[in-house]
């Protein structure tokens, strides 16, 4: 597949979001208006724009990526609109305006790395690591001091900063970015000391065990996953970290006794956070029975179930479902609402579009000659697959829900901004490993 | 380093493919049981502001119709022009408390197909019409009307039938409510008070509910004895005051008490015409439970009925009865363990009027599309041969004396023969629940007939079949006999 291919497929998905706010006016019976062109260019200058900062920035990057990106983002982009029309808010202009912050942001990443290498990340990667925390913790500022940048608890989450510019505010979660810190952090970290990780073994039996001394850098990720669960009562970015930087240590060390160390861990850390969190608790019993505890716990997961069934193979149509029943439809379970209006079909075109993007990363990972870049964008997929697996399992009820966004289709801004400058590292070690 | 990165790989494609499989368990194996989940108000809200098809009466009275909202050009507001004398046979499409009767039983008929489905473009592409059809009943408005007001807010339930063909002329329950009342945004709160109330107007009484006929059911008896030739109208019965009960203590006794005619001796065709007790309790034995059966059944008695919706089934227990023969007696008389909804009495009359055979009643005469095309006509049938055809005209002999001479003269219209029997059955708290079937003219019946009144605190201890029931019966066929083309 060539570049113009990629170019001619983001054009495409351009069509589909707003091919999709157009069949959602019809089937509401509102006549075509501004929203049609409106979507088609605002995807057409965000990924045509970033498409073109790839042909200009990192031009032997794989053509592979941008294309089921933008095809996911539209999918989330229309359910996000038709949305906007049953509950009466504003969110689809919101996005629009993020989807051009966040790909204007990708395209400066691509940019910033054009003089030089992402190895920088590697050299630097202490600076990262602290800058990752700090961004971590900036959510638990106080609430309502004098500075413009403030803490903000949203839904019992303490998970968002509050920017506050005089006219206008933002708000902003800054784990999604330091979600991207904390795996260039690891991956050169692990670079670094890969041999001596890889070494250092004791046999217990069959697994082999990494030496005591080799287990700090596993016992820091999860020291910060547990502090992101307590400070912010967040979950799911807690276990995405924690699961993420496990398979990532086995992947520069192949030490199978870190998966077992690691989901001792987690266990522990698990049934700790189920004793101690009532919202914890919410999560497994709406998990276990949903439909037993319908008038509360187990309501939105049902409502989820629900539409999902009656979406059946082919689904209701845009527009002509009802995924406004659904609880938090926009960001926590959007993927419930495509799969309502757009069935069977949807949902299985949503889950291979991200198996084929993780699969691109994945093969990027592969490639790589040098151990940082290898590490790095495996972590960026492992990273973006458990995500995927997470959310969409929770709704499907293979896993507890988590409560974290789907990459690329929930309403969000950090979250998007997060997810495209990860394509665009990618897409930088893919140009840096071109042969 | 590749080799554990392409073993974590393996393990998240595992995971994306465990993702296909739950998704499918969901959506397609699973998803017809999640859609009908009775809290997944989906495809209800779907069907609401839909335009639906007109129900619409023989005559052309529109009973059901959709009309544009005032306040949303694109959606529709379903009304029942007609109200509560056709609540029960119209029933009420609500997004709220769900749906009942012909709105129910119909629901894919009446529905519109514009979904914008894949299906509906196939279905436009093919050129279907994918706009709702429409029902035409074989209710006949102004009777129904009549019907409705002649139970005067009482307990009770009307059906007449054209014997000839088994279409309902009248199928009404009383006290009935408003469908309109239901449609509305305070539709659960309407709901829950209808369910609270003593008089249960969500009750069908009509044909949906079963209760024990009393001295109506002595016409099956009769059919049975004739059939078997145990007895002819000629036939004499001793004249007692009390039936002792084989096997028991306990006595049957007359209505009213006493003798029913000298003491002596009663024929059984007076013994029809006065209503006597003691000689049908006799009479149930000496045919058995089993011949009784026979002719029950083929008048509809343990049957599942075809009808829009499920009636329950009339019951007459062939093998308990058998077995016990002091039930078998009190059977006899209507009483103990037999039940009939006035649909079935009135297939009992039908079948007399109709020479024996029992007509398969109905209620939806045809469907018919947009333009008023017909889909659909129902083509009248044959439930079952019930009797010979001259223990038919024997029976309808006895059932016009019943009118003429005995307990059924309310029903009497003048310049026509008709024929009926009356009955009086223990109902709830020992208050008399009134009953009359009947037909007319008797010698070209077109009209089969069933009335009856729940017994209670309103009617009274000192009503029976003849006094209440009877008199609204002749006043009812007599409407429908002048009317009628």
């Amino acid at each position: 597949m060539t570049r113009n291919t990629e170019g001619a497929l983001i054009v495409a998905a351009s069509v589909l979001a707003a091919f999709g706010v157009t069949l959602v006016n019809f089937a509401q019976d509102r006549s075509l208006d501004a929203q049609t062109a409106l979507t088609f260019l605002v995807f057409l200058i965000a990924f045509g724009g970033l498409h073109l900062a790839v042909r200009a920035f990192a031009p032997k990057a794989t053509p592979l990526l941008l294309a089921p990106v933008t095809a996911l983002t539209a999918l989330g982009f229309f359910q996000i609109y038709r949305l906007d029309l049953a509950m009466e808010t504003d969110r689809a202009s919101f996005q629009r305006w993020w989807i051009l912050i966040a790909a204007t942001l990708a395209s400066l990443t691509l940019l910033v790395f054009k003089g030089t290498t992402i190895s920088i990340l590697r050299r630097y990667r202490n600076i990262t690591l602290l800058v990752s925390l700090a961004l971590i913790l900036l959510p638990n500022l106080p609430a309502d001091w004098g500075f413009p940048l403030r803490g903000l608890s949203v839904n019992g989450s303490r998970l968002w900063v509050l920017l506050d510019v005089g006219f206008t505010s933002f708000q902003f979660q800054p784990a999604e970015l330091a979600k991207l810190g904390l795996v260039a952090y690891v991956a050169g970290y692990l670079a670094d000391h890969q041999r001596a990780l890889r070494e250092a073994k004791r046999h217990i039996g069959p697994i082999a065990f990494p030496e005591p001394r080799q287990l700090i850098p596993l016992l820091i990720t999860w020291g910060v996953s547990v502090l992101i669960l307590i400070s912010q009562r967040d979950l799911g970015a807690s276990l995405l970290l924690f699961v993420g930087f496990v398979l990532l240590l086995y992947a520069a060390t192949g030490t199978t006794g870190y998966l077992v160390a690691g989901g001792f861990m987690g266990l522990v850390a698990g049934v700790a956070s189920y004793l101690a969190f009532d919202h914890v608790q919410r999560r497994v019993i709406a998990w276990v029975a949903p439909f037993e505890h319908y008038e509360d716990e187990g309501f939105q997961i049902a409502q989820g179930l629900f539409a999902l069934g009656t979406g059946s193979l082919s689904g209701a149509g845009p527009g002509l479902g009802r995924p406004d029943l659904i609880p938090n439809a926009s960001t926590d379970f959007i993927f419930a609402a495509v799969g309502e209006e757009l069935g069977f079909a949807g949902t299985v075109s949503v889950i291979a579009l991200f198996a084929v993007t993780v699969a691109v990363g994945l093969g990027i990972a592969f490639r790589s000659r040098d151990t940082f870049r290898k590490l790095f964008a495996a972590g960026l997929s492992f990273v973006l697959a458990v995500q995927t697996i997470l959310i969409i399992g929770g709704i499907l009820r293979l896993v507890p829900l988590t409560g974290i966004t789907l990459p690329f289709m929930s309403y969000g801004g950090s979250a998007l901004v997060g997810n495209l400058i990860l394509v665009a590292l990618l897409l930088r070690i893919s140009h840096e490993e071109a042969p | 380093m590749n080799g554990p990165v392409r073993r974590v790989s393996v393990g998240v494609f595992a995971g994306f493919f465990a993702l296909l499989l739950a998704v499918t368990w969901i959506q397609v194996i699973r998803a017809d049981s999640l859609r009908a989940d009775p809290r997944n108000s989906r495809p209800a809200l779907s069907e609401r502001g839909k335009e639906r098809g007109l129900i619409v009466a023989i005559d052309g009275t529109v009973l059901a119709q959709s009309v544009p909202n005032p306040e949303d050009e694109r959606s529709f507001v379903r009304q029942y022009p007609e109200g509560e004398p056709f609540a029960h046979v119209v029933g009420y499409n609500s997004f709220l408390v769900g749906s009942s009767g012909l709105e129910n039983a119909y629901a894919d008929q009446l529905r519109s197909r514009r979904d914008l489905t894949i299906s509906d473009l196939v279905s436009v592409i093919l050129g279907r019409d994918l706009r709702p059809e429409s029902l035409e009943l074989t209710i006949h408005s102004a009777l129904q009307r009549a019907a409705y007001q002649g139970l005067n807010g009482l307990k009770g339930g009307i059906v007449a039938l054209d014997p000839r063909t088994g279409a309902v002329l009248v199928s009404v329950s009383s006290p009935s409510y408003d469908p309109n009342s239901l449609l509305g945004g305070d539709a659960a709160v309407v709901w829950e008070s209808l369910l609270a109330d003593p008089n249960g107007p969500l009750l069908d009484r009509a044909t949906r509910e079963i209760y024990p006929p009393g001295s109506t059911f002595k016409t099956v008896v009769t059919a049975a004895a004739l059939d078997t030739a145990t007895a002819v109208p000629e036939t004499i019965f001793p004249d007692p005051e009390e039936f002792q009960l084989p096997g028991s203590t306990a006595t049957i006794s007359n209505a009213g008490g006493g003798v029913c005619n000298n003491g002596e001796s009663i024929t059984l065709l007076l013994a029809f015409i006065v209503s006597c007790n003691t000689t049908f309790a006799d009479l149930s034995v000496q045919v058995g439970a089993e011949d009784v059966g026979i002719s029950a059944e083929g008048m509809g008695f343990n049957t599942d009925i075809p009808f829009p919706w499920t009636v329950p089934e009339a019951v007459y227990p062939i093998d308990l009865l058998a077995a016990d023969p002091a039930a078998l007696a009190q059977s006899g008389i209507g009483e103990r363990d037999v039940r009939a909804a006035p649909l079935h009495m009135a297939l009992v009359a039908a079948s007399v009027a109709n020479d024996g055979m029992t007509p398969t009643p109905y209620l939806v005469n045809r469907i018919f599309d947009a333009d008023g095309n017909t889909v659909e006509t129902f083509q009248p049938g044959v439930l079952s041969q019930a009797m010979d055809p001259a223990t038919a005209a024997i029976l309808n002999d006895m059932m016009q004396q019943v009118v003429s001479d005995g307990t059924g003269q309310g029903a009497a219209i003048s310049g026509y023969a008709v024929a009926g029997k009356t009955g009086t059955s223990m109902g709830r708290d020992g208050f008399p629940n009134p009953w009359f079937i009947g037909f007319a003219p008797a010698e070209d019946p077109t009209i089969a007939i069933a009335v009856f009144f729940e017994g209670g605190e309103e009617l009274g201890e000192d009503v029976s079949g003849g006094g209440v029931a009877a008199p609204l019966a002749g006043d009812l066929m007599e409407l429908w006999l002048e009317g009628s083309p």
